[in-house]
């Protein structure tokens, strides 16, 4: 095994999948989308919140309703580049034309496969510190007790574990005409399941069982905590659960990745048309 | 109108029903948030008592249409760009506004099925009672916010021929509206120096409409509250027919423009 090899393989997929998104989106665009998506919606969701206040009422267990919420959509906001963005990935090659030259290349697909995700991690990274800069500066979020080598732990482990979840899905890619679909459809169910406005606990019984598919779940409790000055150590559980979860999704995003680009080969499904 | 406007408007509306069905998946997008956004409302909204469902049933719906028409002038103009399309429509002799117009019209009563089906989700799955105080100040209400959605979905569409990052602000636009028009809340909740920004929104007082028109519980609560509930309907009205108007003015300004500077510089389709 060529380990420089595959690591060149790891570092170039990884940027030239970030880079490739200017091919319809130019950098201040990127940016100011950056800003406007993470004030719009978690502005959103503060202020329906602050309208349930108005009635004295609050979600079981909360004490602190805009706190919750602006916390949850800060970490949520990392979807939209490791879910979104990932499963968009396959779709822009595919749209591009560039898939079926990409598969005919000799190049192993793991580290190609995981390289296109890993710098939509730092991206989303990113995304979740504006939030976390709106979430105080504008809602008044304390962060003063935050241990922020706890958050920065686990901020970096949800981001990583959900761009795996975003290769599970962006297998999908490969086979379906309209990934995009899965892309929506994947980032705002999220809303639903992980606890980002309102405990999982309010969720009907049949559906709580779903939450904890998703790594996100695990990552706003645990980022919720940090927050709030616990310590790493009393997290790593929450980690753990959330780490064991993301590397099953890597690991089945590999084979299902591989499994689809195998029937999009023997179909004649890799273009768009 | 002349029958020749007209013409253009209904084929624009027709090819984006064609486009509609024989794709249909391509709503998913569009429809997906604001039903997201009305299960999260309703869920919390649960435990709490008096007009806070219909705020989250009758905004998401709103949300819906304008969910749709955002996409009609983003995706509309995009996808015409992809298929290489865009030239030939900009260089045909119709109005470029009249086209986008019909299409933004076909989209945004795409976007009443989607409040359809939210009104049904949330009376069978979150019993919400969904009578309707008076059903024809409702249904004028609804048309005229469609309409004036659409109307603002054209102001959008006319910046959407200059750039190629169309789908971005597509994706970027929607959720300030929601949010600026106060869909799911009072605008009062918001900081003073967003209520201007608000007021200049033909959907900020057509969900007023709407919901006066709905129940007389929320008439507390309407831009007119003390008024009598019929006159509040008719002034709500009045002003988004008001917006509405300016916007269409605004949008043929702007699409005469945008036209001529993006035929002037050759930059249509490498925007």
């Amino acid at each position: 095994m060529n380990i420089p090899k595959l690591i060149r393989i790891f570092f170039s997929s990884a940027v030239f999948s970030f880079k490739a998104q200017f091919e319809w989106l130019n950098p201040p665009m990127w940016l100011a989308m950056k800003f406007v998506m993470s004030l719009s919606q978690m502005a959103f969701f503060v202020f329906v919140g602050r309208f349930l206040l108005t009635a004295d009422s609050s979600p079981a267990g909360i004490t602190d309703l805009v706190a919750f919420i602006a916390i949850g959509n800060a970490i949520m906001m990392l979807s939209w580049n490791t879910i979104f963005s990932v499963i968009n990935i396959t779709s822009n090659d595919k749209w591009g034309g560039t898939l079926s030259i990409l598969l005919a290349t000799p190049t192993p697909r793991l580290p190609l496969f995981v390289g296109r995700a890993m710098i939509h991690v730092l991206d989303g990274m990113l995304s979740v510190a504006i939030s976390f800069v709106f979430a105080i500066f504008l809602f008044g979020v304390n962060f003063g007790n935050a241990d922020v080598l706890a958050l920065l732990v686990v901020v970096f482990l949800t981001a990583f574990t959900m761009a795996g979840f975003g290769l599970l899905i962006g297998g999908l890619a490969f086979y379906y005409r309209e990934p995009l679909v899965f892309a929506n459809i994947f980032t705002f169910i999220l809303l639903i399941f992980c606890g980002v406005n309102f405990p999982v606990q309010d969720l009907p019984q049949p559906l709580q069982a779903v939450s904890y598919i998703f790594p996100l779940t695990y990552g706003i409790d645990a980022g919720r905590k940090a927050i709030a000055g616990e310590p790493l150590v009393t997290i790593v559980p929450l980690l753990v659960q959330m780490s064991i979860v993301g590397l099953v999704s890597i690991l089945l995003g590999y084979s299902s990745f591989r499994s689809f680009e195998h029937l999009a080969r023997k179909t004649g499904r890799m273009e768009a048309e | 109108m002349p029958p020749q406007t007209l013409r253009v408007l209904y084929s624009a509306f027709r090819m984006a029903m064609l486009h509609w069905f024989a794709d249909p998946q391509w709503v998913i997008p569009n429809v997906i948030a604001p039903f997201v956004f009305t299960f999260v409302a309703l869920t919390l909204f649960k435990e709490a008592s008096g007009s806070f469902g219909l705020y989250a049933v009758l905004g998401g719906g709103m949300m819906g249409m304008w969910g749709n028409t955002l996409y009609a002038s983003g995706f509309a103009i995009d996808f015409e760009r992809w298929q290489g399309t865009l030239e030939e429509v900009v260089a045909a002799p119709s109005n470029l506004l009249h086209v986008i117009s019909g299409r933004s019209v076909s989209n945004a009563l795409f976007g009443l099925t989607n409040m359809v089906a939210i009104l049904l989700i949330a009376a069978l799955a979150f019993r919400i009672p969904l009578g309707i105080a008076n059903p024809i100040l409702f249904a004028l209400s609804i048309v005229l916010t469609l309409l004036s959605v659409s109307a603002l979905g054209l102001i959008f569409a006319s910046s959407f021929v200059l750039t190629r990052s169309a789908q971005v602000l597509t994706n970027g636009l929607e959720f300030p509206i929601y949010v600026i028009s106060g869909s799911m809340f009072p605008i009062a909740l918001l900081p003073f120096w967003v209520h201007p920004a608000a007021y200049i929104l033909g959907p900020t007082w057509g969900i007023d409409a709407i919901r006066l028109a709905t129940s007389p519980q929320y008439a507390s609560q309407s831009f007119w509250a003390g008024t009598d509930v019929n006159v509040a309907i008719a002034l709500n009205l009045a002003m988004t027919l008001l917006i509405t108007l300016a916007y269409v003015a605004i949008a043929a300004f702007l699409f005469k423009k945008v036209e001529t500077k993006s035929r002037r510089e050759g930059t249509l389709v490498q925007a």
